[in-house]
């Protein structure tokens, strides 16, 4: 039980609620009900719960899965640093952004289910997680031609890389190869490999 | 799909019964009591995939023949995430149908039936109706618990923290009691007399102001607050037949057809829990633990009267590692007629396998091992419950099998061969192709001595090409290519790199013309969505191949 991180959960809640938000908004402003425009406050109030909850947070073990599309709202989110690195912070947010829709009947639910997303922040937050974002791994190119390092200076018949390494290698290195030093050539030899 | 069409199916009978008319007063009242209707039916389907020890019977039991219907066993888990969907749908549709209701009640409030409104004054506020009726506030809390059940079982929190998913799922119990209590609230209500008192007929004694004006009526059994506009008394002329009223209707509740609908399934699922906990509330005797290479342990333990087919798994609960976790482990050996002994190859990935171990072999003497420990220890208590079924059983029942395992994926399959050692006459398997990708070359030694004893068994049998075995190593570093010098079967049948898949359906194909082989894989997704692939494409030579899937989390 020690290893469960909260933060997402908490995440997977407070989308379900904005989008409850938004249904029992369009509801109660497509009715007219009395009170309509707390309703058209939960359709705008979804929509940001929903952009804010869309990118999820890497995990601290293991990889995590990304959403479909998520990666261009995490460099929106990425961009506000401690206030939505921080869970206290989303706790408190949520709090304070389900009470309005709670004047209406058609948005009660959507109240209820943020204020439990909002606890389980809390909860998160004080066990010590954050929100990190998932970066892309950089791709690594491949180098053309990186691998090779200096062309050889002998030519053939090589004795084995072993025999070639300097004096100081030559007792990690494993005895396989003539012993003795590199190959000394009577004839100085220059490459002509432009 | 079954559950789509029955849901559908039964959305359309009720939605068809309640809408001759339609009126926007109506519309609330139909669309909530036909979305009822659907959530009963699968409230009750629901529990049905979850009765595991009832489907590992009726997938061993003789009285099911047919090898579709033990494929549709298969399905039970896809059944089962179908039907909380359906259910979470219809929630939806309810809670919204009647939140509008309330709002009618409220402002319609009918003087001339009393009892049939839910409010209970004009106007009432409908936030009051849903928290003080009893409907109301079980409904609130019903959707409460499935808000908290539905969120934790994404697919993303049951991979990264399964222990979410599982105790919030425990939460349907409450769910159940919420859903008894919501339906005795009685506000459904239909007309008991009927005879006296018809729909439509005229009551001399009142005004004409308040006079009933819709001209049809459906014998329905709920009656709706009443419209105020005024009948034009044309439109009354125009009628065929208008009774009398004899005396004031009265109203009785419904019974709660939900208590009917979910008793059944409900008794059936707590029954079965009832017996599964008492038949695994007896250790186990642990017998040896074996270290193998790449982080997997053998456990070998008894029990008595315990049986269990080959692929079939268990359940470990060891209440010195954690007290409320259990997790689920194949067999690798089922206890024969001969032999009671049984076992379980786990593979240490979390915190749980961790501290198994940990408990089982102390770290001091972890690192010599495949000599199993003939010291007696003081073993901590093991539980076990099941066996439970799976599609690998159905593998003995092909003529011929193709089973892919990948890497710890062997051992459903591990089982399967052990009981081909013991005696592969009686059931209906007579070619095997067994082929297994592993990353490591150390893990082909769990169980290489198995492999290599089942070769040689059908090479003194005379039967050599019963069992193909294959073997590949995905990544090499080049330097290991042998398993273990005693192990020439073997080494002669690894192969480096990745197999190519279909080329091995082709050359299966073709040497088993006509026939029907049953394709099994244990493994990572990605392997399981080529295997499935392959298998359904056609070939030349006629041959059908049938892919049985397992569905881990």
């Amino acid at each position: 039980m020690g290893q469960i991180e909260w933060a997402m959960w908490a995440n997977e809640q407070a989308l379900a609620s904005g989008l409850i938000l938004i249904t029992g908004g369009i509801v109660a402003t497509a009715g007219r009900f009395t009170q309509w425009y707390f309703g058209a406050y939960s359709i705008v109030a979804g929509v940001f719960v929903c952009l804010l909850e869309y990118p999820r947070g890497k995990r601290k073990k293991g990889s995590t899965m990304e959403r479909w599309g998520q990666k261009y709202m995490t460099s929106v989110v990425k961009l506000f640093g401690p206030l939505t690195r921080n869970y206290y912070v989303r706790a408190v947010l949520h709090l304070l952004l389900s009470v309005p829709a709670g004047f209406l009947l058609a948005t009660i639910l959507g109240t209820a289910c943020l204020a439990i997303a909002s606890g389980i922040y809390l909860l998160a937050a004080v066990r010590g997680e954050q929100w990190t974002p998932i970066e892309p791994k950089p791709r690594e190119r491949p180098q053309i031609g990186g691998t090779i390092k200096q062309p050889p200076t002998n030519p053939p018949p090589r004795p084995p890389a072993e025999a070639r390494k300097k004096p100081s290698e030559e007792e990690a290195a494993a005895a396989g190869g003539p012993p003795g030093g590199p190959q000394a050539n009577p004839i100085p030899v220059t490459d002509e490999v432009v | 799909m079954l559950s789509a069409v029955t849901g559908l199916g039964s959305i359309e009978s009720t939605v068809a019964k309640n809408l001759p008319v339609v009126s926007i007063h109506q519309l609330g009242l139909c669309l909530s009591r036909a979305s009822a209707s659907v959530l009963n039916l699968n409230c009750s389907l629901i529990l049905l995939p979850m009765c595991r020890i009832l489907l590992a019977y009726l997938r061993g039991s003789q009285k099911v023949p047919s090898r579709r219907t033990r494929r549709l066993l298969d399905k039970s888990r896809t059944f089962h995430i179908t039907c909380g969907v359906t259910i979470c749908i219809f929630s939806g549709v309810h809670v919204a149908a009647h939140l509008v209701n309330a709002l009618n009640f409220s402002v319609n409030y009918s003087e001339d039936f009393v009892e049939l409104n839910a409010a209970r004054y004009r106007n009432e506020d409908p936030r009051k109706l849903l928290f003080t009726t009893v409907p109301g506030l079980t409904g609130v809390c019903m959707v409460v618990v499935l808000f908290l059940m539905i969120t934790a079982s994404t697919y993303a929190i049951r991979v990264s923290n399964y222990d979410i998913f599982w105790y919030t799922h425990n939460l349907f119990f409450v769910f159940y009691m919420l859903l008894m209590l919501h339906v005795s609230g009685g506000l459904l209500k239909y007309q008991t007399n009927l005879d006296t008192h018809p729909p439509g007929c005229i009551n001399l004694n009142r005004t004409s102001s308040q006079n009933i004006s819709l001209p049809e009526y459906f014998s329905e059994h709920f009656h709706e607050p009443f419209p105020e506009e005024f009948s034009k008394p044309e439109e009354f002329t125009q009628n065929t037949f208008v009774k009398i009223c004899m005396e004031e209707p009265r109203f009785q509740a419904n019974f709660p057809q939900t208590w009917l609908w979910i008793s059944g399934p409900l008794c059936l699922y707590c029954a079965e829990r009832l017996y599964r906990y008492i038949r695994s509330n007896k250790p186990v005797t642990i017998i040896s633990v074996i270290s193998h290479p790449s982080d997997v342990m053998e456990i070998r333990m008894v029990k008595e009267n315990f049986k269990a087919r080959p692929g079939q798994y268990i359940i470990l609960h060891c209440p010195s590692v954690s007290a409320l976790e259990n997790h689920p482990f194949t067999l690798t050996m089922c206890p024969t007629e001969t032999k009671a002994t049984f076992g379980v190859h786990l593979k240490i990935v979390g915190d749980w396998t961790e501290r198994f171990r940990d408990i089982l072999l102390p770290p001091s003497s972890q690192d010599s091992e495949i000599l199993p420990f003939i010291q007696s220890r003081n073993y901590p208590k093991l539980y076990i419950d099941g066996p439970f079924g799976s599609p690998f059983e159905e593998s003995l029942n092909y003529e011929v099998s193709l089973c892919v395992a990948g890497g710890i994926g062997v051992t459903p399959f591990a089982s399967i061969l052990n009981t081909l050692l013991d005696d592969w006459k009686p059931y209906k398997l007579r070619r095997l192709y067994f082929i297994w990708v592993c990353r490591d070359i150390q893990s082909f030694h769990w169980f290489a001595d198995l492999l290599c004893m089942l070769h040689n068994k059908f090479w003194q049998e005379n039967r050599p090409d019963y069992v193909n075995i294959r073997l590949y190593l995905s990544q090499t570093d080049g330097i290991q290519k042998i398993i273990g010098e005693k192990y020439h079967a073997l080494n002669s049948r690894l192969f480096i790199g990745r197999p190519r898949w279909k080329l091995l359906f082709d050359e299966i194909a073709k040497y088993n013309r006509g026939k029907t082989v049953g394709v099994f894989c244990c493994g990572p997704n990605s392997l399981s969505k080529t295997l499935h692939k392959l298998s359904n494409q056609n070939n030349s030579y006629g041959t059908r191949f049938e892919y049985n899937k397992e569905s881990f989390s």
